[in-house]
This record gives structure tokens, C-alpha cells and sequence, in this order.
């Protein structure tokens, strides 16, 4: 065969290959997480001043296992507590203060990471009641009193970061979510602690109605 | 090969081109200009004197471009990310040419035509994993300029080049598009058998 014969059809099928749909980026998107914040607007947030929050516990809902788990920080997991203390340093830093679960918090840091779970095409609406993921002897359900569309769906893993308000429990013993941060993707990160803790910093950066 | 046949048997001309383009709607949201698109087409001479030509146009191109990390207020609460913004395009024309006459009519063909027919445009934009889509179909209206040159006057291969405007009545509430518009030039070549 002559080289012009195979150069016709050569240039063709490269020109084809070209102007064929390239993909977005990924790495570029990877390196770091969406992060979403919600929140109750009809709440004062320097009403509150103490906290509580686990030193290496972080719930753990997948719904391949319907059980609710948790991971613990050990020496083969670093992640709870790196991600566990950055949220308590940012809410240290803008004039909260951490006590212990018996001291009569007025709120509860929620922390889990939901794997595999449609959160962000959820639509959630006031008075949803979910029970809490897990228990920590409060014996509470939770609910979100704000009406939110999220329109993007998560098959992966998101991180989690709520804050309950315990000064307000209902009479029916149900806790009010009244600040919730989704980051993600944590399971498509390029470095998942520095991401994670990135995260957690811009969400507190983006809801700066959380102060004293 | 496969460019010729019995397609060819009258005077007509087949093309491939690759096309470059500037959106011109909504530039906001993606102004880069495309070097991925293409075209391809068969049109058929009309009458001895070749003044005329009708044929079917088919093009595709793909925008895209990068924004950075941004954050977005909403009723409740704020969303941070970077992201990409895309346009995949894809459009199907019935054309019509007219060649200007030249002192060269068996090698070169300078012409003007318009096209007439449908195009569809899927806008999305994609952060970290996720993706969000959103496509429809529209009216395509899109005069063009251009020339072909045979390589000799008894060859059938040749060039071709070409401006084009397009313009779509496809349209996007999400990403505020009433309608996409885009300029175009296209180079390729051409197999012309007459």
C-alpha cells in the first residue's frame, strides 16, 4: 500500500479523533472538594457559645451496609481526627468553646461521612424528621427547619458536618439541624486529610453568620 | 475508497473539514474558542454552468472551558467549587450554494450559500465528580462563504475553506442562553467528481 493511501485516511481518522468530545480535567477537579453549606436563617448564631464534639469518632452510613458504622481514628486510620480537629479550631477560632457532651452543650457537632447515599439529590423540606445517625446517648431524632434543593447527586462519598442545636430541643425530644456542610467528593480526592480539612475551613469561610 | 461511489457519479462534491469556533451568545459562560469541531457534507451541482448547488450539512463542535474555584450564594446557604463549563453542539442543515463565476471553473469555485435545518446543544457543567446537563434542539440558520480548489483540473481531490455563521434558536433556562450563536472556519478537503 502507498504511503499517500494511508495518509488520506490517517489524517481523517485523526482529524475525527480530535474533534471528538474531550473529557473535563479531572485532575483538575479532584484536587479539591465542592463544598455546600445550609442553614437555618431564622436562627442567631452568637446566641450559642459552647460545643461538643467527638476527639476521634466519625459516623460512618453507607447504604451498601444498611447498619450504621463509625470510624475510628487508629494508627491505620488518620482521618477522624484531623478532620475532627479542624472543625473544633474553626469553631475555637470564631469564639465558641468546646466542652464535654455532660456539660450541657448548646449544640452538638454531627461528623459522618455517607458513602454511597443520593445526598445532594435530595430535596428537604421544614419538619423532615430523620433519626439521628447515631446515637451518643441523646436519644434524639433530628430535623432541618429550612427548605433546600441540592441538584446534584453523590453515588460516592460526601463528608458531613452538622451542628445540632441542643439549647432548643422540641417537646417530643427532636434536635434542629441548624447548619449542615456536604464536601465532596472524599472518595476521589488527591490527598483526602488536606482536602478534607480545606473543606471544613471554606465551609465556615462561606457561612460567616456562624461567629459570637 | 470510501469517499467515492456511485454518489459521485454526477457533478457533486463530497467534503471533510475540520472547524474551528467562537461562541458568540452568552459569553459569560463560555467564551474560549472550539478546535474541536467538525464538518462534513455532500452537495450536488445544479445545471451545466455548476452556478448552483444543494446538499445535507453535518457538524459537530465541543466547547469548553475552566473556571476557577468560585463560591455561589443561595436562599440558604453558599456552594464552593471550581468547574468546567461545556457545549457539545451537533447540527444538520439542507444548504444551498451559488458559485461565483471565475476564469478557472474546472479548479476553482468560490461561493455563498445558506443552510437550513436543526441543531442541538448539551450545556453542562461538571465539578469534582459531578455533572450537571442540560440540552435542546433549535432552528439552525447559517450562511456561508467559502472556496473549493480542485488539486488539478483532473483531479477529483481538493480543498476547501470556509467562514460560517450559525445561529440556533436552542435554548437553555439554566444557563441563560436564549439562543447560541457561533462564527466558524472550517478547512478540509473535498472530493469533486464532475
Amino acid at each position: 500500500m502507498s504511503t499517500k493511501k494511508i495518509l488520506k485516511p490517517g489524517a481523517l481518522f485523526l482529524l475525527l479523533l480530535w474533534s471528538c468530545q474531550p473529557e473535563p480535567d479531572t485532575l483538575r477537579l479532584l484536587d479539591e472538594l465542592v463544598v455546600s453549606t445550609n442553614y437555618d436563617s431564622s436562627v442567631d448564631f452568637a446566641g450559642y457559645s459552647t460545643y461538643s464534639i467527638s476527639r476521634d469518632t466519625i459516623g460512618f452510613v453507607s447504604n451498601r451496609n444498611p447498619n450504621d458504622t463509625i470510624l475510628v481514628q487508629t494508627s491505620q486510620t488518620d482521618y477522624p481526627r484531623p478532620v475532627l480537629q479542624r472543625v473544633a479550631s474553626n469553631l475555637d477560632d470564631l469564639g465558641y468553646t468546646q466542652v464535654e457532651p455532660g456539660e450541657n452543650p448548646d449544640w452538638r457537632i454531627n461528623v459522618y461521612v455517607v458513602n454511597d447515599y443520593n445526598l445532594f439529590q435530595q430535596v428537604v423540606y421544614p419538619s423532615y424528621y430523620y433519626p439521628s445517625y447515631y446515637g451518643y446517648g441523646y436519644g434524639y431524632g433530628s430535623y432541618y427547619a429550612y427548605p433546600y434543593v441540592n441538584t446534584y447527586a453523590s453515588n460516592t462519598g460526601s463528608l458531613v458536618v452538622e451542628i445540632l442545636d441542643l439549647k432548643n430541643i422540641t417537646p417530643d425530644n427532636k434536635v434542629k439541624v441548624i447548619w449542615s456542610a456536604y464536601m465532596g467528593d472524599v472518595y476521589s480526592t488527591i490527598e483526602l486529610v488536606k482536602q478534607s480539612q480545606e473543606a471544613i475551613d471554606q465551609a465556615f469561610i462561606q457561612s460567616p453568620y456562624i461567629h459570637k | 475508497m470510501l469517499l467515492s461511489g456511485s454518489a459521485f457519479a454526477q457533478e457533486s462534491y463530497f467534503y471533510f473539514n475540520w472547524d474551528v469556533n467562537v461562541p458568540l451568545a452568552n459569553t459569560s459562560w463560555i467564551s474560549s474558542t472550539s478546535s474541536r469541531g467538525a464538518k462534513f457534507g455532500f452537495r450536488k451541482f445544479i445545471g451545466a454552468e455548476r452556478k448552483f448547488a444543494a446538499g445535507l450539512d453535518v457538524n459537530w463542535a465541543y466547547f469548553q472551558e475552566y473556571k476557577p474555584t468560585e463560591t455561589f450564594q443561595q436562599p440558604n446557604g453558599a456552594i464552593t467549587t471550581d468547574y468546567f463549563n461545556d457545549i457539545f453542539q451537533f447540527g444538520l442543515a439542507v444548504s444551498g450554494q451559488y458559485y461565483f463565476p471565475v476564469a478557472d471553473r474546472e479548479r476553482f469555485f468560490p461561493y455563498a450559500g445558506l443552510g437550513l435545518g436543526a441543531s442541538m446543544n448539551a450545556f453542562s457543567t461538571s465539578y469534582n465528580i459531578y455533572t450537571d446537563e442540560e440540552s435542546s434542539w433549535g432552528f439552525l440558520a447559517r450562511p456561508e462563504a467559502g472556496i473549493l480548489v480542485r488539486m488539478g483540473a483532473r483531479r477529483r481531490l481538493g480543498l476547501m475553506a470556509a467562514g460560517h455563521y450559525d445561529f440556533s434558536t436552542s435554548k437553555s433556562a439554566s444557563y441563560e442562553y436564549d439562543n447560541f450563536s457561533n462564527a466558524g472556519f472550517q478547512l478540509g478537503i473535498m472530493i469533486m467528481q464532475l
